[in-house]
């Protein structure tokens, strides 16, 4: 985007803080959940760790379809676009990820622990 | 090949009672207090001279300015221009302008300075000093227990971090010590804070760090003279090319309503 452009149209800080939050928050609440269920199934490396990924996917896309689609597709974006809200598309789907993996990790070790060991 | 049968180990039930949930619980709550800790230590800030405010505000005028030119129409914006470039020269805004040229003082010996200086040292007290009481109290009282098998293989190399104080060479490194828990406990615990304080907490040491690297430095850093950040001030005003985001505007009104 031009400088001109983004005068134009400008970006307040404050609004892409609160939703990065409100992204990151609600993933290292999930993550944690999902650490819960992947140590009481009982699963071990890659498959856990997949588990996580696919499961905080859905999560990115649940979050879009209820939160992001109504404000985004009526602006008259095309589907998955999440402009609207936020910088990239990398910002949703990926970079939650990895705030959530040490929490999902702490407690995927202790029920892994509680249950198995 | 054979298939190596993984290794199993007998540990006693009480192991969690007594190791794995007071470390638990204690990381908790010291993050707890952290939070009431900083929230209880931030200092009002502290009212200042009218002088020195005027001082720090015109600066901040002449940033504004510099930065939101665009939403101005050229008149009005000359005139600010002229105005703020006028009394940036003669110095009208300084806080003492017979010091003007004056090397600056001494940081140290400045009060203002000191003051955030003791802030900075006070986050830092409230982070390491439960860090170290945490670890040494863990090193007492836990050292050399085996409570837990991570979910997931790890290489070799973490077997010294991992398994600290149990001498047993051939253990899997998938075995961990009280300590590691502790490790994991400082990373892991983010969700419990975001869950029992929302999500402004100051009681995770790692999201602190981060925002202590980012802390922006204030318009007035210590230690510079006022006169010549007004001075350069008034120079990067005078370089502005002006232009307006209402420029063009009527064709881009047209190009968008056009069927």
């Amino acid at each position: 985007m031009s400088e001109q452009e983004l005068q134009i149209n400008p970006i307040v800080q404050d609004s892409v803080i609160h939703n990065t939050k409100t992204l990151t928050n609600l993933h290292s609440l999930t993550a944690s959940l999902f650490g819960v269920s992947a140590g009481i199934l009982g699963l071990e490396s890659y498959y856990g760790f997949l588990y996580y990924i696919a499961l905080s996917i859905t999560t990115s896309l649940l979050f879009y379809v209820f939160k992001l689609a109504p404000g985004s597709l009526a602006e008259g974006r095309s589907v998955l676009d999440t402009g609207r809200y936020y910088k990239g598309a990398l910002e949703l789907w990926t970079s939650p990820i990895f705030n959530g993996l040490p929490g999902f990790i702490l407690t995927w070790t202790l029920f892994y622990g509680l249950v198995r060991a | 090949m054979a298939q190596i049968p993984p290794q199993t180990l007998h540990r006693d039930p009480q192991l969690f009672y007594w190791i794995l949930i007071p470390i638990t619980i204690v990381m908790v709550l010291t993050g707890v207090l952290r939070h009431y800790a900083s929230v209880l230590m931030a200092t009002t800030p502290k009212k200042a001279d009218i002088k020195a405010i005027r001082e720090q505000r015109a600066l901040a005028h002449g940033a504004a300015l510099r930065t939101n030119y665009h939403v101005l129409s050229r008149k009005s914006f000359e005139t600010r221009r002229d105005f703020l470039i006028e009394g940036f020269e003669s110095g009208a805004y300084l806080k003492a302008p017979n010091q003007k040229g004056q090397p600056p003082a001494n940081p140290m010996t400045d009060p203002n300075a000191m003051e955030g200086m003791m802030g900075m040292m006070k986050n830092n007290m409230a982070m390491i000093i439960p860090n170290t009481l945490i670890m040494s109290w863990i090193n007492a009282f836990f050292s050399g227990y085996v409570i837990m098998k991570l979910p997931f293989p790890i290489t070799i190399k973490f077997k010294s971090m991992l398994q600290a104080g149990v001498q047993t060479k051939d253990m899997d490194p998938r075995w961990m010590s009280s300590i590691s828990w502790y490790f994991l406990c400082i990373f892991g615990l983010q969700f419990v804070y975001v869950f029992l304080l929302g999500s402004d907490n100051a009681a995770s040491q790692i999201a602190q760090q981060m925002q202590a690297q980012q802390m922006p430095v204030g318009p007035m850093a210590p230690g510079q003279d006022p006169s010549k950040m007004f001075k350069a001030e008034a120079e990067n005003l005078a370089v502005i090319e002006h232009y307006s985001v209402l420029d063009g505007i009527e064709e881009r009104l047209l190009e968008r309503i056009k069927v």
